[in-house]
C-alpha cells in the first residue's frame, strides 16, 4: 500500500508538470497532497508514532482540501489567467523527466544506502523535490509557481518522512504554521494587487 | 525571562491594528522596549537555557541579538520620516509595523535556537514576513521582487530543510529526536555513524543559507530586491535577516569541522571565494547606492563566513557586528544621499547645510571609508586578523602554494572594491553640482547610535567579550 501510494504521489507530481489549466494544477495538487497524507497515516500507524498521525491528518485537512479550495476561490476572485502554458515544450518535458528520475535515483544512491528504511523512498522523495522545482521553474505565471512551492514543500515532508521516520512533531506543526502564514502573505499580495486593478 | 522577551513584541504586533494616531506614533518605540529585555538576557551568566533544551541563550546569540536590536532601533527611527522621503500610506505602515513584529519573533526564535528545526521555522517566518515589507513599496518593480523573493527566498530555504532532515537522519540512530539539538550534534560529531551523509545535508544546508545571503549563483537577486523595496527594508535585510541566517551558519560549520575540518573548509573557502570574485566585478559596475551597499554587503558576509572556517572566530564576530551597524547605517543614508534621484552619485555629499548637514556629511564619510576597512575601522582589525588566520590555515595545509595564491587573489579583488569605493566617495565630494538636500533629527539619532556602537566595538572590553566567545 505504501508503494503505491507513494507511486501515485510522484505520478501526480508529473502530471501537474504538463498541466496547462490552473484549476487542473491545483486538482493534482490535491491529489498529491492527499497521497502524502493516507502515506504519514499509514506509516503513523504501522510505526505507532501519534505524532506522524497527527501530521497525515493536519495534511489531509490543509493540503488536500483547505489550501487547494482556497487558491482556487482567489484565482476566481482574482481574475487569474488559467491557461497556464509552460516554458518548456511538452515533448522536452517527456524527455526531461524520465532523466531527473534516472538522475536523481543515481545522485540518491550513496545517501539511501545510509538511511534507515526503504531506500527507494528517499529516491523518490528526492526526485520530486526536483520535478516540484521544474513546476517552479518552467512557468511564468505566479499562481503554477505558488503551486511548485508548496509541492515543493510537500516533498520535503515526503523525505522527512521516509528518511528519518518522521521529524519531531514540534517541527512538523512549526511547518504547517509557516505554511499558513506563506498563505496569509500570498493573500495580502493578491490583494494589493486587486486593489490596484478596482 | 522568555515572556520577557516576547512581550515587547507581541504588544508591537497588536499596537499595530490600531488606527489611533497616537499609537502609530508610539510605534517606533517598540524597537527600544524589544532592547530591554535582551540587554538583561545579556548580562545573564551563560548558557541561560529560556525553554529547555529548544531555546537557549549563550554568549554567540545574545550577541547577534544585541546588535540586531540596536540596527532595529536605527531602522524603526529612520521609519518615522519615510513618508517625507517617499510615497506611503498609513495603512502600509501599519502593515509594515504588523510584519516588522512577526519578523521580530521569527528572528528571536532562528537566533535563540538550539534546534535545527527551530531555527528553520524561525527563519521561514522572518522571511516570510520581509515579503510583505518588500511589497508595503507600492511599485511595480517592488511587487514584481516581493514574489520573487517569495520564491526564491522559498528554494532557499527549503534546500536548508533539506539539508537539515538529512543531517537529522545521519544523527537520529544514535541520538533520536536529539539529533535535531545543535548541542547534542556537536557532543557526539565524532560518533555519527554516517558522516557522509552529515556532510551531504550539511552541504545542501550551506548552499541554502548563502543563496539567501545572496552568494554565487544569485549573487544579483537580494541587489535587485533591495533596490525594489523601501531603504529602511534593505536595512533590515542587511543588519538582521542575514545575521540570523549566519548565525545559523556558525552553528551548522561548528559541527561539521569536528565531522571533517577539511572538507569544511575546502567546500566554503571555493564557494566565497567564487563569490567575492563574482561579487567584486558587479560592485565595478554598481551604478547607485543600494546596489552599490547590497553587493558590498555579498562581499562582507563571504568574508565573515572565510574568517569563521579559517579558525579566526574572533575576526569573524568583529566583522560581523561592524558589518551589522555599517550596512544598515549607509542604507539609512542613502535615503539622503538619493533624495535628488537614484543615479545621482556625483555630488551626492555635496549641499547639506547647517550643522545637522555638516553632521550627516562627516557620519556617511566616515561609514564609507569604514566599511572599506581604513583604520580605525573595527574591519580594518577584523580583517586583519582574519587574514592572519587564513594564512595560518594555509601554512598548516597540504596545499600552501594554492592557498597563498587563493589568499592573494582574495586580497587583489578585494582591492578593486576598495578602489571603486574611493573613487565613488570622490565622486560624490568633489563632482556634480551642488544641490540643496534636508537631513531629518530622526535620521541623524540613527546613524548617531550607529556610529557609538561601532565605537563601542572598539572598546578594549568589548573585543575581551569577543575572544571569550572565540
Amino acid at each position: 500500500m505504501i508503494d503505491f501510494l507513494i507511486g501515485l504521489f510522484l505520478a501526480s507530481l508529473i502530471t501537474a508538470l504538463f498541466t496547462t489549466r490552473l484549476y487542473r494544477l491545483l486538482m493534482w495538487y490535491a491529489l498529491n497532497s492527499l497521497t502524502l497524507g493516507l502515506l504519514a497515516l499509514l506509516m503513523g500507524s504501522r510505526l505507532h508514532d501519534p505524532a506522524l498521525l497527527i501530521s497525515g491528518g493536519l495534511t489531509l485537512i490543509l493540503k488536500a482540501v483547505a489550501i487547494p479550495w482556497f487558491l482556487k476561490r482567489l484565482a476566481g476572485r482574482m481574475h487569474l489567467v488559467r491557461q497556464i502554458r509552460p516554458n518548456i515544450k511538452i515533448q522536452y518535458a517527456i524527455m526531461l523527466v524520465p532523466a531527473i528520475l534516472v538522475f536523481t535515483f543515481y545522485l540518491a544512491e550513496p545517501i539511501t544506502h545510509m538511511v534507515q528504511g526503504n531506500a527507494n523512498y528517499v529516491a523518490v522523495s528526492i526526485s520530486s523535490l526536483f520535478l516540484a522545482l521544474l513546476l517552479m521553474m518552467e512557468h511564468r505565471n505566479i499562481a503554477p509557481k505558488i503551486v511548485g512551492f508548496l509541492s515543493l514543500e510537500n516533498s520535503l515532508f515526503l523525505l522527512g518522512t521516509t528518511a528519518t521516520g518522521g521529524m519531531p512533531m514540534l517541527v512538523e506543526l512549526g511547518i504547517f504554521f509557516d505554511l499558513l502564514m506563506a498563505i496569509v502573505v500570498i493573500n495580502l499580495l493578491f490583494a494589493h494587487e486587486e486593489r490596484k486593478l478596482s | 525571562m522568555i515572556l520577557m522577551l516576547f512581550a515587547p513584541i507581541l504588544m508591537m504586533f497588536f499596537a499595530s491594528f490600531s488606527r489611533n494616531a497616537k499609537v502609530m506614533r508610539y510605534l517606533p518605540l517598540g524597537s527600544f522596549i524589544i532592547l530591554l529585555p535582551i540587554v538583561r538576557l545579556f548580562m545573564l551568566s551563560k548558557p541561560y537555557p529560556l525553554w529547555g533544551d529548544l531555546l537557549v541563550a549563550d554568549d554567540l546569540d545574545t550577541y547577534v541579538l544585541l546588535v540586531s536590536s540596536i540596527v532595529g532601533i536605527g531602522v524603526t527611527l529612520a521609519l518615522m520620516r519615510l513618508n517625507r522621503r517617499v510615497e506611503v500610506s498609513a495603512r502600509a505602515l501599519r502593515r509594515f509595523y504588523r510584519f516588522f513584529a512577526l519578523f521580530w519573533m521569527g528572528l528571536m526564535l532562528s537566533i535563540l535556537a538550539n534546534h535545527m528545526g527551530l531555527y528553520w521555522i524561525g527563519l521561514e517566518m522572518a522571511t516570510l514576513s520581509t515579503v510583505y515589507m518588500i511589497r508595503s513599496n507600492d511599485e511595480a518593480a517592488a511587487r514584481k521582487e516581493a514574489w520573487n523573493y517569495m520564491i526564491v527566498g522559498a528554494i532557499a530555504i527549503s534546500l536548508l530543510l533539506f539539508g537539515i532532515i538529512l543531517i537529522y537522519a545521519s544523527a537520529k540512530p544514535i541520538l533520536g529526536e536529539d539529533a535535531m539539538l545543535f548541542d547534542a550534534l556537536k557532543a557526539h560529531a565524532g560518533s555519527i555513524p554516517s558522516p557522509f551523509l552529515f556532510e551531504m545535508g550539511f552541504a545542501i544546508a550551506t548552499v541554502g543559507m548563502f543563496v539567501k545571503m545572496g552568494f554565487f549563483p544569485m549573487n544579483l537577486w537580494l541587489a535587485n530586491i533591495e533596490r525594489a523595496s523601501f531603504y529602511p527594508v534593505a536595512a533590515l535585510f542587511s543588519g538582521i535577516l542575514e545575521s540570523a541566517v549566519v548565525v545559523g551558519f556558525f552553528r551548522f560549520s561548528d559541527i561539521a569541522q569536528l565531522v571533517n575540518r577539511s572538507h569544511l573548509f575546502g567546500f566554503v573557502f571555493a564557494y566565497a571565494i567564487l563569490t567575492i570574485f563574482i561579487v567584486a566585478f558587479l560592485i565595478y559596475r554598481a551604478k547607485d547606492f543600494m546596489r552599490l551597499f547590497s553587493l558590498s554587503g555579498i562581499e562582507h558576509m563571504a568574508l565573515i563566513v572565510l574568517f569563521w572556517v579559517s579558525g579566526g572566530t574572533f575576526a569573524a564576530l568583529l566583522h560581523f557586528g561592524a558589518h551589522a551597524f555599517l550596512k544598515p547605517a549607509l542604507f539609512l543614508s542613502t535615503g539622503v544621499l538619493e533624495s535628488q534621484g537614484r543615479y545621482h552619485i556625483a555630488g551626492a555629499l555635496r549641499g547639506y547645510r547647517g550643522r545637522g548637514g555638516a553632521l550627516f556629511f562627516f557620519l556617511v564619510s566616515l561609514f564609507l571609508l569604514a566599511i572599506i576597512s581604513l583604520p580605525p575601522s573595527p574591519m580594518f582589525f577584523s580583517e586583519l586578523y582574519g587574514f592572519g588566520a587564513m594564512v595560518d590555515t594555509a601554512t598548516q595545509s597540504h596545499h600552501l602554494l594554492a592557498m597563498i595564491g587563493a589568499i592573494l587573489l582574495l586580497l587583489g579583488l578585494l582591492g578593486i572594491i576598495f578602489y571603486r569605493f574611493v573613487a565613488i566617495y570622490q565622486s560624490m565630494k568633489y563632482e556634480g553640482q551642488e544641490e540643496s538636500k534636508t537631513v531629518y533629527g530622526s535620521e541623524l539619532l540613527a546613524l548617531l547610535i550607529f556610529t557609538a556602537a561601532l565605537a563601542a566595538l572598539l572598546l578594549p572590553s568589548s573585543m575581551a567579550f569577543l575572544r571569550s566567545i572565540a
